[in-house]
């Protein structure tokens, strides 16, 4: 008989309450997940796997402690409760730590298209075949070295949120994963880059074809590459790094806990302009289907669509409950979800022509970012511009600025957001950056 | 989601680490005497089941005509404790329990797993790995015999799993005020501490039963220092396969908090590097991560069979210039890297990967071993029963040379010294990046500058050969190392190192 997690998750808040919770949550997600990996023509590895967790919150007067558990054994739980309740008398009382109060969810959790049930109908067999097939079109350009494999993978499950503000809710999600990894280059000279695409239904993916073409062409483009002289230049960013890279580390200072713990150099920003003013920045958990659509956060939180940069105006971090007490803020929901910087009306080609010598970036490798301070250092793999054509590729330089003065120096943005990931940006001029080669 | 085949190695990637749960009966000998669990107590249990149901379990794992069966039976409790704003802020832990079934057929291979540890549900799990084979079964599974772990590399005093929460509380304590107390300019700290004890049981088709208790702590301290307008953040980390007792012997949590102070308050005082190609210093602290990147992930047998690796056909060429020797050994005590057996049971030793310039062998697990017909050596690692074991490394070395760390810093007119890492990132195409946290210029043989967030970007194959003076030192840095979506702990050593010719990216 399949366990009612909505009930027992119930179960288990209103227990943590008898046994001397003040508050208390729990939160179970019950999924499967099938993934397949080839590599030249042939099955690498088959994964198909259910599994179940749990994690708790115990507050004790203000004092927080957490556990989790793959084991859903009832006295594996019952110690857990027991423990976390015992644990959390240790600590220090905290103003902050509580859950918050009871918000109502005003939309339509269906609506959100969380699940869909078309690659549970789509046998092994055809998704390992969808795998290989996607592989073969990339090999057989006569530019691939190899393939260093592709893969098709999907999961679904519910997850499930109980507290003892009265909060209890699930909801059902699934996610669907297509993509090629390439190598291209001569001898000990090669190059790696490939393509995916992800999507909550199995319809919803991206065709072979098209996959195939892109990891063809973004990995073969790199062949030949050289490094050039270091010196300051316009660098335009493709849609993936605008979302990747400049995103991926705006995100990071936006955060809460980075804004109280004052590890980011935009703590104290809200109402300053902080970028250009053609920026604009809106996160939407609400987007029918969308990728990183939630209703609620961990703490049962409604989502909602939040404007977090306006013309360039810093107008709302990415607040978590607690994050939000610490600053005397709202919670403002689960975030960053769908991320959106918002399109302008320049093609990338305008873009570029712009440009009298700069690089158009590609890639990049490492990590190299640093919230507080808001600096930025990578490897990067891009194509040279000269009198604003695109030429030869670059490698094995180096990209570096301040999070802080690139988002001012943002001088043109693209009309092509990239629509396969939840962060999406579009083609943009950034007017200097440092490139560190020869 | 998956990613393209990078990997990573970061330097402060917390692993959600262990309290003492005694859900099991045999868990409950076992917490009691952790020392003797490595031992026999474990195994005359196979967490809960009889040979003959083991047996009955791979025997289904075969029923498809797959060559080799294989259960990982893992349990673990991690405990996470951190200390914030002069206050224990938040305590976790967190109990994994379930069991990784795998069938290996040529050089393909199926997983199933399952966190409930009932005969039907691995069974099922089984039949789902069972599935990447499609031939009359023809394989028999040898009878059962348990093997006894040959050495102890780890130390079972103090387990600091099973310590309770207020000596724990009292380390991050004092390593929280010991950076708050350095400099006034500390503007905010965190402190936290994890550790983890995993007991593993391994049961595969050739006859093997062997079991491991593993402990696993680390005390983190992330300074961040302000003035003005400049904010800058140091870190501190200490640990590895230890005991309480290594916060009194090795290192003091003081020691760690104040780390993590001075970093961050050199950091405010740090230009941006000047950017392009120079001489560069690596220290021996934390560069032990170019090692890591530039050579082991290069040296993992998987890229070798897969072709994937620029190193896959060089075995027995010159990759390096000849002063240079790198090694892994699993088997050094006590690091975060070490283990008695891999996680597939085979006995860990110290392999040769480069010798004295020359390339003489790649750390494989079972597959990689068979496909390449190789000896198998010991490096077949996994996250957790969630995952699959793969080729991995766990104590990577380059070994000391001749030169003291002061004729090297000396020998250098104009450079770069590397001194704290982020992390590090390499390509299977051996194209790799380092990100500097904090390094000083060298002008005329001496420091002179401090410089922050620097990016140094290389291609192995020149590095291996631009490496010209070894120092007579040693360091270890402790990381956590992310490949195919999987973390593992790791440590990586290196002497003070010269590198003639690197790019070093930074700011004109």
């Amino acid at each position: 008989m399949k366990t009612d997690y909505k009930k027992l998750a119930e179960q288990i808040v209103e227990k943590s309450i008898k046994k001397g919770a003040t508050e208390a949550q729990c939160s179970i997600y019950d999924g499967v997940r099938f993934s397949v990996d080839v590599r030249e023509g042939e099955v690498e590895q088959l994964i198909s796997a259910g599994s179940t967790s749990l994690s708790l919150k115990i507050i004790v007067d203000n004092k927080v402690s957490t556990a989790s558990t793959s084991d859903l054994s009832s006295k594996t739980i019952d110690e857990l409760i027991e423990n976390s309740i015992k644990k959390a008398k240790f600590l220090s009382k905290d103003e902050f730590s509580a859950l918050p109060e009871l918000e109502k969810i005003d939309f339509n959790i269906d609506s959100l298209k969380l699940y869909n049930d078309s690659a549970e109908k789509v046998s092994p067999n055809e998704k390992t075949k969808l795998a290989i097939e996607l592989e073969k079109i990339c090999v057989a350009n006569k530019k691939i070295t190899r393939s260093t494999g592709a893969g098709f993978s999907n999961s679904y499950g519910t997850t499930y949120l109980a507290n003892s503000k009265g909060f209890s809710n699930s909801y059902k999600s699934s996610s669907c994963y297509i993509g090629v990894g390439l190598q291209a280059g001569e001898g000990d000279n090669l190059y790696e880059d490939g393509y995916y695409d992800s999507a909550r239904s199995f319809k919803g993916l991206l065709s072979i074809d098209v996959i195939a073409k892109k990891a063809v062409d973004r990995t073969t483009r790199m062949i030949g590459a050289r490094k050039i002289h270091t010196q300051n230049v316009p660098v335009v960013l493709e849609p993936e790094m605008s979302a990747q890279m400049l995103l991926g580390f705006l995100v990071e200072c936006l955060s809460g806990s980075n804004i109280y713990m004052k590890r980011s150099f935009l703590a104290g920003k809200i109402g300053e302009t902080v970028s250009s003013d053609i920026i604009t920045l809106v996160d939407d958990p609400l987007i029918p289907g969308g990728r990183a659509s939630v209703p609620f956060d961990r703490d049962g939180v409604p989502a909602r669509k939040k404007t977090i940069i306006e013309k360039g105006v810093l107008k709302s971090y990415f607040l978590d409950n607690y994050s939000a007490k610490k600053l005397g803020m709202k919670p403002n929901g689960p975030g960053p979800t769908n991320l959106m910087l918002l399109p302008g009306n320049k093609s990338q080609q305008e873009i570029i022509h712009s440009v009298n010598k700069g690089l158009l970036l590609c890639s990049t490798i490492g990590q190299g970012t640093v919230p507080t301070s808001g600096d930025l250092s990578k490897g990067a793999y891009g194509i040279w511009i000269e009198n604003g054509q695109l030429t030869y590729p670059v490698n094995e330089v180096t990209i570096s600025g301040n999070l802080g003065t690139i988002l001012k120096n943002i001088a043109m943005v693209g009309n092509d957001p990239d629509p396969r990931s939840s962060f999406s940006a579009p083609t943009l001029l950034i007017s200097e950056m440092t490139i560190s080669g020869k | 989601m998956q990613d393209y085949p990078r990997r990573d190695f970061l330097k402060h990637c917390g692993i959600g680490l262990g309290v003492v749960m005694t859900s099991n009966l045999w868990l409950n000998e076992l917490l009691a005497n952790p020392t003797k669990a490595v031992g026999d107590t474990l195994l005359a249990n196979y967490f809960g089941f009889t040979k003959e149901q083991l047996k009955k379990l791979l025997e289904i794992g075969l029923s498809k005509g797959g060559e080799f069966a294989e259960m990982y039976f893992e349990y673990r409790i991690s405990n996470n404790i951190t200390y914030e704003e002069d206050i224990v802020k938040s305590a976790s832990e967190n109990i994994m329990l379930g069991v990784g079934t795998r069938v290996i057929k040529g050089s393909k291979f199926g997983y199933g797993y399952t966190s409930d540890l009932s005969f039907d549900k691995i069974k099922e799990a089984f039949i789902a790995a069972a599935a990447i084979a499609d031939a009359p079964n023809s394989n028999k599974v040898a009878n059962l015999n348990e093997k006894k772990i040959p050495n102890q590399f780890y130390s079972m005093q103090q387990p600091v799993s099973l310590a309770s929460l207020e000596p724990k509380i009292d380390l991050i304590r004092r390593s929280y005020h010991s950076a708050k107390a350095y400099d006034s300019k500390i503007a905010r700290v965190t402190s936290s501490i994890a550790d983890e004890m995993q007991y593993i049981l391994i049961v595969n088709s050739e006859g093997l039963i062997v079991s491991d208790v593993r402990p696993q702590v680390r005390l983190v301290v992330s300074a961040t220092a302000e003035d003005g307008n400049t904010r800058n953040t140091g870190r501190g980390n200490a640990g590895g396969r230890v005991g309480l007792d290594f916060y009194e012997k090795i290192i003091t949590p003081e020691q760690i908090g104040y780390q993590a102070a001075e970093e961050a308050v050199i950091l405010l005082k740090a230009k941006d590097a000047p950017p392009g190609e120079m001489q560069v210093v690596l220290s021996k602290d934390e560069s032990g991560v170019m090692i890591h990147e530039a050579v082991g992930h290069p040296l993992e047998a998987d890229g070798a069979w897969k072709k994937t690796s620029i190193m896959w056909d060089k075995l027995g060429q010159l990759v390096a210039n000849p002063i240079v020797t790198i090694y892994d050994d699993a088997t050094i005590r006590d690091l975060r890297g070490t283990l008695n057996i891999d996680d597939e049971g085979v006995e860990c030793n110290n392999v040769m990967l480069i010798e004295k310039g020359k390339l003489v062998g790649f750390l494989n697990d079972k597959l990689s071993a068979k496909i390449l017909k190789h000896k198998e050596n010991g490096h077949g690692r996994r996250q957790s029963y969630m995952h699959p074991p793969i080729p991995r490394m766990n104590n990577t070395v380059l070994a000391k040379g001749d030169s003291s760390p002061e004729e090297i810093i000396q020998s250098v007119k104009k450079g770069f010294y590397a001194v704290t890492y982020q992390g590090g990132m390499v390509s299977g195409t051996g194209k790799f990046t380092f990100s500097v946290n904090l390094g000083y210029m060298i002008e005329n043989g001496r420091l002179t500058y401090p410089v922050k967030n620097a990016t140094l970007i290389g291609t192995n194959i020149d590095i291996l050969r631009e490496i010209d003076m070894v120092g007579n030192d040693m360091g270890f840095f402790l990381g956590t190392c992310g490949k195919d979506g999987q973390s593992v702990p790791v440590t990586c050593g290196t002497p003070t190192l010269r590198i003639n010719r690197m790019t070093v990216g930074g700011v004109a």
